[in-house]
């Protein structure tokens, strides 16, 4: 018995290509296996739609938990999983990665990043999600390490550092996989950091390039700071880019420039804080950007994803970009040249009067922060934020997650910078908490509420409202049978009709849906899962196992 | 009794903003009568759930590993004990300062990688035996990328004395520890099925099978199963000289977990 064992196990040593390998060509056809979900967003492109459509209008009313794993930690669970020939590998808060079993939530490892006691992380301990790689899984830590896992064992391959995590930089991105190099950056847009995205050799964690956010000396964009304020100027990265492989080109939606409310330090554009950078893949190089908000006085990360869709544009086919943006206005971009082709309030916004056919903002005068306070829309956590959006080539619609009539009051004072401590130079205030869980919804509808809205990507137009009461910063999954799935802060999970945004169902979950809902099948059978509070939800259709 | 110690031993959340300001005041109450107090103390208040050498019990995990989940300051251990750790079964314990700083003294006393210090061998040739036994294949050493069908022995010293060291080298069978154990199943229709049981509920299994691939298994689908407490690992009784072996010893017992603070500190 144990000579036949040993054989078995020591085969495994020369006959590891059984072993299921994720390879990039396999990432880059990812919508050609919808039974997986392979990256943060289901495929490159980051369109957040998937083309199994078992669950459809007909039988969505037979939805059924199927399991739920519960995190160890009681933190904010935000992460979207991968699903991999029947494993899940999510990130659950702070670090720790769990790789389980779909078809009974049962974990098959668990590993555990050693903290040191003190952190320096801005808005809680989150982590957005991990990626893959062949056999190796990658997720970045809150003292702003890359981390790379054995997908089979969870044991750690290697352990690069990415920044100090004493001057307040932390790594909450869910990493993106091109080719053969891991692509993360640093979260700190309010702790004065200067940010960049690098691309680590996956097999090594070796630094291939790197792209600073926040132009240092010497470097094109630096002329937009004054003096030295590039050096905290924050650029941020925390949620995942996209890629296209024809273009080679990566995508990533840049943070907030630092100190977020006092822009009065740092005159001029401040690039590339609050753009969308389009990078070559193999060396960091820029290829094109475009600032949404210039001088950006309200907190207004431009860290969506970046969607990538391909449109009949005036007649023509064209390789767009999609971009539900923070500072309330949707634009439609050219992603390969970088043009503006559109751009239109989305939601109710005061700060601008309007973009010019360069794609320009024009402020609208006496929006700045002040010292008393000054009522802006949309208020401090945007029109939308990091969570998913969605577009769907059945109904060639573009689903974002809104905060529709909502406003902050926005402070602003000086402030020295002190290395690892909160940079913001003001601060915003209004009824609706900006990050934190809580069960009571009482603010007055004045102060906004959430929906769930589909937007013409050729027109801008608005197609349909869901509305809820509170906000929500759930994500959206969208597909083939038209159906969309997303939940809310009320702690709600609901599928919508995609065409119509008729509810179709809904299933209380106890706690905030602060994440964005994924589907894969288990044995041939549909599931989508979702993280709530501090558990994964998995619901499938009663008649599947 | 100094100002600072006075404070620290009656004033412990006094002690916790000192440490919180980032300076590390001399452990108090730290000889060798205090840490054979610790002792006492860890017997009567602690054992229970970490065992009665500190290596882990059924509860606690094991506190003579040099690292600590919370937290490896002394200023961490102290808000452990006089806190707890929310969410899980370490509560608060009701102890007096000086009672916490003795507990601190003979916690930093277990530390098993100590025993690295007192090893036979030489560790420099170990790694030598470690590689010519090709140790590598099943087990990484921290060094390699490879060998993930074994224990991770990359912070082994930490975790193993030189006797069970020896033992695990001369006797793989004698303790083979549940995450090794396999499971053998036959199922309903014929198929054989073999792998690392990783874990077992009413229900199911999930394990890890040779080729690496993780899946689980319907207790329903099967005809029989077994649960294979034995090890694949060879015994290298006879196989490996004396002198290698100790050389061997050592360096696994080289092989210890950096101090979180150690590695992250800048």
């Amino acid at each position: 018995m144990k000579h036949v064992l040993a054989t078995v196990i020591i085969c495994g040593l020369f006959c590891a290509s059984a072993l299921a390998q994720v390879s990039f060509d396999r990432i880059v056809r990812a919508q050609r296996e919808p039974q997986n979900w392979l990256t943060y967003n289901g495929n490159l492109g980051s369109t957040h739609h998937s083309a199994l459509d078992q669950i459809n209008a007909a039988n969505v009313g037979n939805l059924d938990l199927k399991w739920v794993s519960q995190a160890q930690s009681l933190e904010k669970f935000e992460a979207t999983p991968l699903v991999v020939d029947g494993v899940m590998y999510v990130s659950e808060p702070p670090n720790t990665v769990v790789a389980i079993d779909t078809r009974t939530g049962r974990p098959f490892w668990i590993y555990e990043h050693p903290m040191p006691e003190t952190t320096y992380v801005c808005c809680g301990n989150i982590n957005r999600g991990v990626a893959i790689l062949d056999s190796t899984i990658f997720v970045g830590t809150l003292d702003a390490h890359l981390v790379a896992l054995d997908a089979s064992t969870g044991r750690k391959k290697w352990e690069t550092t990415v920044a100090d995590y004493t001057q307040g930089y932390a790594v909450t991105v869910a990493p993106l996989v091109v080719k053969d190099k891991v692509i993360v950056g640093p979260a700190g847009g309010e702790r004065g950091i200067s940010g960049f995205l690098a691309a680590y050799d996956a097999q090594t964690g070796k630094e291939v390039w790197r792209f600073n956010t926040i132009p240092h000396p010497g470097e094109p964009g630096n002329e937009t700071w004054p003096g030295d304020s590039w050096k905290t100027g924050g650029g941020s990265v925390w949620v995942t880019g996209s890629y296209d492989p024809e273009a080679n080109l990566i995508y990533w939606g840049i943070g907030n420039p630092g100190p977020d409310w006092n822009p009065s330090v740092r005159k001029g554009a401040n690039l590339y804080s609050d753009c969308v950078v389009a990078l070559d893949a193999d060396t960091g190089k820029l290829k094109w950007y475009y600032q949404f908000t210039p001088n950006d006085e309200w907190d207004f990360d431009s860290v969506q994803v970046p969607v990538l869709a391909d449109l009949s544009w005036k007649g023509k086919p064209r390789k767009t970009m999609l971009w539900g943006n923070r500072n309330g206005f949707f634009y439609t971009l050219d992603r390969t040249g970088g043009q503006f082709l559109r751009g239109n309030a989305f939601v109710k916004q005061t700060w601008a009067v309007g973009i010019d056919e360069y794609g320009k903002p024009i402020k609208a005068p006496g929006k700045s922060p002040s010292l008393s306070g000054t009522d802006v829309w949309p208020g401090v956590q945007g029109g939308t934020n990091w969570y998913a959006p969605s577009f769907s080539p059945h109904t060639g619609l573009f689903y974002v997650t809104a905060w529709e009539d909502y406003h902050t009051n926005y402070f602003t004072w000086d402030q020295e910078y002190e290395a690892g401590k909160s940079y913001t130079g003001g601060g915003a205030r209004g009824p609706i908490p900006s990050l934190s869980r809580q069960p009571f919804i009482k603010w007055g509808p004045e102060w906004g509420y959430g929906v769930v809205r589909a937007l013409n990507p050729v027109t801008g137009e608005k197609v349909w409202d869901y509305k809820m009461r509170d906000v929500s910063d759930a994500g959206i999954l969208t597909t083939a049978s038209d159906l969309l799935f997303s939940g809310n802060r009320e702690g709600y999970f609901f599928v919508l009709d995609a065409k119509t945004g008729k509810e179709l169902w809904k299933k209380y979950l106890g706690s905030q849906v602060s994440a964005s809902p994924i589907t894969y099948t288990v044995d041939g059978v549909q599931y989508v899962s979702v993280a709530a509070g501090h558990s994964m939800f998995t619901f499938g259709l009663k008649a599947a196992r | 009794m100094n100002f600072r110690l006075s404070v620290l031993l009656f004033l412990p959340p006094l002690a916790m903003l000192h440490a919180q300001h980032g300076s590390s005041p001399d452990r108090p109450f730290s000889t060798p009568d205090d840490e054979a107090a610790g002792a006492r103390s860890f017997r009567s208040q602690c054992a229970a759930c970490h065992g009665g050498d500190a290596t882990g019990g059924v509860v606690g995990p094991s506190l003579a590993t040099g690292n600590f989940k919370n937290g490896g300051s002394d200023e961490a251990l102290f808000r452990v004990i006089t806190k707890g750790v929310p969410g899980t079964a370490m509560t608060a314990f009701p102890l007096n300062g000086r009672e916490v700083w003795q507990l601190i003294a003979y916690i930093r006393a277990v530390n098993i990688g100590k025993a690295a210090e007192q090893a036979k061998g030489d560790a420099a040739k170990g790694e030598q035996a470690f590689n010519t036994n090709r140790c590598g294949h099943c087990h990484t050493n921290g060094k390699t990328t490879g060998g993930f069908i074994g224990p991770d022995l990359s912070d082994i010293g930490s975790h193993r004395s030189l006797s069970q060291l020896e033992s695990a080298i001369l006797e793989p069978d004698a303790d083979v520890g549940p995450d090794y154990w396999s499971l053998r199943a036959r199922t309903k229709n014929g198929q054989t099925i073999t792998g690392i049981r990783l874990n077992e509920d009413m229900t199911s299994f999930q394990i890890r099978e040779a080729s690496g691939r993780l899946r689980s298994v319907w207790k329903t689908d099967l005809a029989s199963y077994e649960i294979v407490r034995t090890s694949p690992m060879p015994s290298f009784k006879g196989k490996i000289s004396g002198g290698d072996l100790d050389d061997l010893i050592a360096y696994l017992a080289s092989l210890r977990a950096q101090p979180i603070s150690e590695v992250q500190a800048k």
